[in-house]
């Protein structure tokens, strides 16, 4: 029943058994409890890292009766990978909500750490697994329980990002639900090694497959923030609090990145029209999250706006996976690599926030204006994070953007004398604008943070005197997070290359044919003008359309976002939870009432003359029935009671004559 | 002579259910239920491990005979039916101390179940009528228990559908006695005569539609299916849950009888009935749960939820492939399980706080966590979210649609089974939210713990472990479908 490498078991069900443990220690003791979490994610770190060990295409693990068609996992170098980047980042945040709960909000630890844990073992089963029915299984757990962690807060506005947030995350699991189905009865299959063999014996149609595929990618679609099922992350990412934040950006949207990375690379190998599209909605995403990371007024709004943004670069890397076909390297190992560096850097930069949280329980740019002025340890994180985000060389957000530049720059070189060119010309354009947005408004949060006093001198006074801003675990954890990005960032030609010729396996991807010069001049000028547009930007939009003078003739700034253009609450949320509503009951009732009425039209015509009601009797010799008698709508008389009759004649002989030219036998 | 065990579940509980009545003292009352329904469960599952047996009772004239048998499909509702008999049972107990009449309640709720034995362990239509007819007449008073106006007029409701139904099977015999001259005992393949049927495929096609849509009555599908959303919701909770969860199921296994053991699978697959009743289904799937949708009463919510899951059922009956049958019986035991969990922890709710409307349930979770988390495991599964037991049944019945090569009609009713899906999250995840998460106004030090007595929630957990622990772990199941399946597609 159970046969493989334990290990991979333990990774995933070992979390679902120490949550509800960690209940239960919970109830007698909090500190204890909090020791437990730790040594169980410290614990899943170290069974992930040992997991290198084994790491190889046959490091299996099947229980085959679990659910039906078994859970099928696979510790491969892909997701080796992937499992250490969960385990690592779950064992931070764990350290870091503990010092940040006792701080904030210190109601419903309990149940917050239980669902953390069963969220890292459903995690775990996504990212190991090797059969989509596997995934979706987990898929469909984490989703749900990340959402206790979302409306952990449970204020008015938390509980609305979290209906947003699982409304979406119902909605996506059924598409794929559907494009599983789909699959399955075609394929008759949905391990991922046997997907494309599958596909080639059996001859499925072209357009199911695809349809399918579209189908599935809809529910990662959503998990990862992609346009247009975007509109629960600037609600969601926020409203969580910010270990749960960082969890959900840092790792969770990785699980939608890593069902596209199945659909491209194990189904629709090499399929241009879907890479297209998947560019297109990847630079769409890029480009709306960065005009909603600029515009907001709200620290952590924007950083969760940036990592749709980010997310948007790696679904064009993803795009351009099947859009170059056999010459993918480049893209194959830019997404991989920009998915490890985003959920590095946004690790960093969400511990950041919780940080700054649990000392000023605000996000308000203005209020927290000046906040990390003489604080060097928060701002060498910070400020790191931000370098590689917005892609400085030597910081590691620069390798994997230009991979993904490169392999857009490529395609322009393949397609060159087709349109395709002039297509991917404008890609180029918005990929370069995109990255100059992230540049734009990491310089509004640093300069906002770091740089500028306070509106309020006796506040900035507060916050330079307040040198306790976090325990020395807390700051051991946060200096180790920025300190690993340079070292994948500054030496790209052994870290960088060495996660991506481990994992690009996964993708039918291989090594370019010869190696990347990450500092050539042709790439570092790419970035220079993407950084000098977004200086350019910053000054612009930021300084002057921004910070807006107030009354008092001080600059605040102001939130520039237009909260009317929400697609949300002006499109999804009237169509799906109104209109369409509105026309299903329509029909539904209507169906529903045939037989009723149908009924009530007989019962007419058979208690036509029965009075309404029986009058008791006046003496006890008879009874007598009431004068008054119930109006019937329905016509009495013998020429209704003809017109009756030729109707069921009609009936008849419409039923003899359409059975005869019918040869009804 | 093992047939003659099959008497006792049948006749024991009526008999004994008799005896219930004038019992006046409550501890007798329950201990007395306890053990019936508990040794006719018990002798329903060692019935379970004997061999199939026959049992002819008594001939009334000719081919009329009133005769009992089981298969692997008695032996499978028998088994599900009795053992929620039992937990539901260890709830009626105290929830129906607050409707009052408790001796009447039990007595008939115990006389019940040996009615539903005698369906499930009926070998022909003629028998399988009768005990049909029973079941319908003997849950009336469980309906109106209350004696309001509204339940009156819902109890004679159901009893005309009910009886209008059966009369529909009844009509269908008729024509059935004819084309298989007679032998209206239930044989696997169905036993139509087919050079008598020659020539008059499409009568015998027409007799069947009629005779499904007659059973289907119970089941709630299109086009009988008003009673339904009337006549659970006024029932006590206990009896709603029955009712809801496991009497409709009497309706499903009366199709599976017209369609797999009278008339045959190998005769209507590929018909236009087929077609029609699978239309059917697909519009009950989507009415209900739209109707559940908007509805604002719990358990009239939850009872448009039958109507809709119900037909799940029927959907995958109508496909006539293993697959179909696999997830439609899956279907039956998981809808059974979540669905009495649901109505047991409506009847919760209002036993302890009088409440009735969705809207009124805000923090509800605060006050009753167990029973609102068997409620939150129930819905899950009830929308089909892994791992629980739901997910499994709706995995087998969208792959049977869509692999069985029926074209558009395929996709559509994979597409509403999710679509239905959704708006079953709709209907029960809202209540869920508010009950939890009552948001930061809400009045917790008003906030009073109202979790009921052992007795009620005992038999809540067990449900939901069963649904929970059967979604992870199903191959017991699925290895008992799968004996039946055989027996049943042996001839194809």
């Amino acid at each position: 029943m159970l046969e493989g490498n334990g290990l991979l078991m333990f990774l995933v069900f070992f979390p679902f058994a120490a949550g509800l443990v960690s209940y239960l220690i919970g109830r007698n003791s909090k500190r204890a409890r909090d020791i437990f979490v730790i040594v169980v994610t410290a614990a899943e770190l170290a069974a992930a890292i040992f997991l290198i060990a084994s790491a190889s295409d046959t490091n299996d693990f099947h229980w085959h009766a679990f659910a039906g068609l078994g859970v099928h996992l696979r510790g491969d170098g892909f997701r080796t990978i992937m499992a250490i980047l969960a385990g690592f980042i779950w064992f931070f945040t764990t350290i870091i909500s503990i010092e940040y709960f006792k701080k904030t909000e210190s109601r419903n630890r309990n149940r917050y750490y239980m669902f953390a844990l069963w969220t890292l073992g459903a995690t775990m089963g996504i990212f190991l697994s090797s059969h989509l029915y596997t995934t979706f299984i987990f898929f469909e757990v984490m989703s749900f329980t990340s959402y206790i962690l979302v409306i952990h807060k449970e204020t008015d506005d938390v509980i609305d990002a979290s209906k947003s947030y699982v409304g979406f995350a119902v909605f996506g699991g059924l598409a794929t639900l559907m494009g599983l189905f789909m699959l399955q009865a075609n394929l008759g299959t949905l391990e991922m090694d046997a997907l494309i063999p599958a596909i080639e014996s059996t001859g499925i149609s072209e357009v199911t497959l695809v349809w399918a595929c579209a189908l599935v990618l809809v529910g990662f679609g959503v998990k990862a923030g992609m346009f247009p099922l975007h509109t629960w992350l600037p609600q969601s990412y926020p409203a969580a609090p910010e270990p749960g934040t960082a969890l959900l950006s840092a790792i969770l949207s990785k699980a939608g990145i890593f069902g596209m990375f199945v659909i491209t690379g194990q189904i629709l190998l090499h399929h241009f029209s879907w890479g297209l599209a998947l560019t297109l909605f990847g630079i769409a995403t890029a480009l709306l999250g960065g005009i909603m990371g600029i515009l907001s007024d709200n620290f952590k709004k924007t950083i969760a706006c940036s990592s749709m943004s980010q997310i948007g670069f790696i679904i064009v890397g993803v795009g351009m996976q099947a859009v170059l076909g056999h010459h993918n390297a480049l893209a194959v190992r830019g997404s991989i690599l920009h998915l490890v560096n985003h959920s590095l850097i946004k690790l960093a930069l969400f511990m950041v926030a919780a940080v700054i949280f649990m000392n000023l329980k605000s996000f308000n740019l203005n209020d927290i204006r000046g906040f990390g002025r003489k604080k060097p340890a928060l701002m060498f994180t910070t400020g790191f994070a931000i370098l590689g985000v917005i892609g400085v060389p030597l910081w590691n957000g620069y390798v994997s953007k230009t991979l993904i530049h490169e392999s857009i720059v490529e395609y322009i070189e393949i397609a060159e004398h087709t349109g395709w060119a002039y297509g991917f010309k404008a890609i180029e354009v918005l990929f370069i604008i995109a990255g100059g947005m992230t540049c734009c408004y990491m310089l509004k949060l640093f300069f906002a943070v770091f740089v500028e006093k306070n509106n309020d001198p006796a506040k900035q006074a507060q916050f330079d005197a307040n040198k306790h801003y976090m325990s020395v675990p807390v700051t051991v954890i946060l200096i180790i997070s920025a300190a690993i990005l340079p070292v994948i960032g500054a030496i790209p030609n052994i870290t960088a290359d060495g996660i991506a010729d481990v994992a690009q396996h996964f993708l039918h991807g291989h090594s370019p044919e010869h190696a990347v010069h990450y500092f050539s001049w042709v790439n570092i000028s790419g970035t220079l003008k993407s950084l000098g547009g977004g200086v350019a930007a910053y000054l612009v939009i930021v300084r002057l359309g921004m910070l807006r003078k107030q009354s008092d003739g001080k600059k605040a700034y102001v939130n520039a976002w237009p909260e009317e253009l929400d697609l949300e609450k002006k499109v999804y949320r009237p169509a799906l939870l109104t209109v369409l509503p509105f026309i299903g009951a329509l029909f539904a009732r209507s169906v529903a009432s045939i037989v009723d009425w149908f009924t009530a039209f007989v019962g007419k015509i058979i208690f036509l003359k029965r009075p309404e009601r029986f009058q008791p009797p006046l003496n006890n010799e008879f009874g007598t029935f009431n004068e008054e008698e119930k109006e019937s709508k329905i016509p009495q008389g013998i020429s209704y009671s003809l017109i009756m009759f030729g109707a069921g004649v009609v009936a008849v002989l419409y039923f003899i004559i359409i059975s005869f030219i019918s040869g009804w036998r | 002579m093992i047939g003659i065990l099959l008497l006792i579940p049948i006749l024991f509980p009526v008999f004994a259910g008799l005896a219930v009545f004038p019992m006046e003292n409550r501890k007798t009352m329950r201990t007395f239920v306890s053990v019936i329904v508990i040794i006719n469960a018990a002798v329903v599952y060692g019935l379970a491990f004997i061999p199939d047996a026959e049992l002819e009772v008594w001939n009334i004239a000719d081919t009329m005979v009133v005769s009992f048998h089981q298969d692997g499909m008695s032996k499978f509702f028998a088994c599900l039916i009795a053992s929620i008999w039992v937990l539901v049972a260890f709830f009626a107990y105290e929830y129906i101390t607050h409707e009052g009449d408790e001796s009447k309640f039990l007595g008939f709720y115990t006389m019940t179940i040996g009615t539903i034995m005698g369906i499930c362990y009926s070998s022909n239509l003629i028998t399988f009528y009768m005990f049909f007819e029973f079941m319908s007449l003997i849950t009336v008073p469980l309906v109106i228990h209350s004696r309001t106006k509204d339940s009156m007029k819902a109890g004679m409701k159901y009893l005309g559908y009910s009886v209008f139904g059966a009369g529909l099977g009844l009509f269908g015999l008729f024509f059935l006695n004819y084309y298989t001259k007679g032998h209206i005992g239930f044989t696997s393949g169905g036993n139509l005569d087919m050079s008598l049927v020659a020539g008059h495929e499409n009568w015998v096609l027409v007799v069947t539609l009629i005779m499904v849509i007659g059973f289907g009555c119970k089941a709630g599908m299109l086009p009988l299916q008003a009673w339904l959303p009337t006549a659970h919701p006024v029932a006590p909770a206990p009896a709603s849950a029955v009712l809801s969860g496991l009497i409709t199921k009497a309706g499903v296994l009366g199709i599976i009888r017209v369609c797999y053991y009278m008339v045959g699978i190998d005769f209507l697959s590929g018909t236009w009935v087929q077609t029609v009743l699978m239309s059917l289904a697909i519009c009950t799937v989507f009415m209900g749960s739209m109707l559940a949708f908007k509805e604002k009463l719990f358990k009239k919510r939850l009872a448009f939820s039958t109507v809709s899951q119900v037909s799940y059922v029927l959907f995958g009956l109508f496909l006539f492939t293993p697959q179909g049958l696999l997830g439609a019986l899956l279907q039956v035991i998981f809808h059974a399980v979540a669905k009495n969990i649901m109505f047991l922890s409506a009847g919760a709710i209002i036993y302890k706080t009088h409440k009735t409307y969705v809207y009124e349930l805000r923090g509800i979770g605060k006050q009753m966590p167990i029973v609102m988390w068997c409620f939150t495991l129930a819905s899950l599964s009830l929308i089909g979210i892994p791992p629980t037991g739901g997910y499994f049944s709706k995995w087998y019945l969208a792959t049977g649609a869509l692999s069985g090569g029926f074209g558009f009609l395929g996709y559509l009713g994979a597409a509403t089974l999710l679509v239905s899906a959704l708006l079953t999250a709709g209907y029960v995840l809202p209540i869920i939210q508010e009950g939890f998460f009552p948001g930061k106004d809400f009045d917790y030090k008003g906030l009073e713990k109202k979790e009921p007595s052992k007795l009620m929630t005992v038999p809540l957990i067990i449900l939901s472990v069963a649904v929970l622990g059967l979604g992870i772990i199903p191959t017991p199941l699925t290895a008992a479908i799968d004996q039946i399946s055989t027996t049943v597609f042996a001839g194809m």
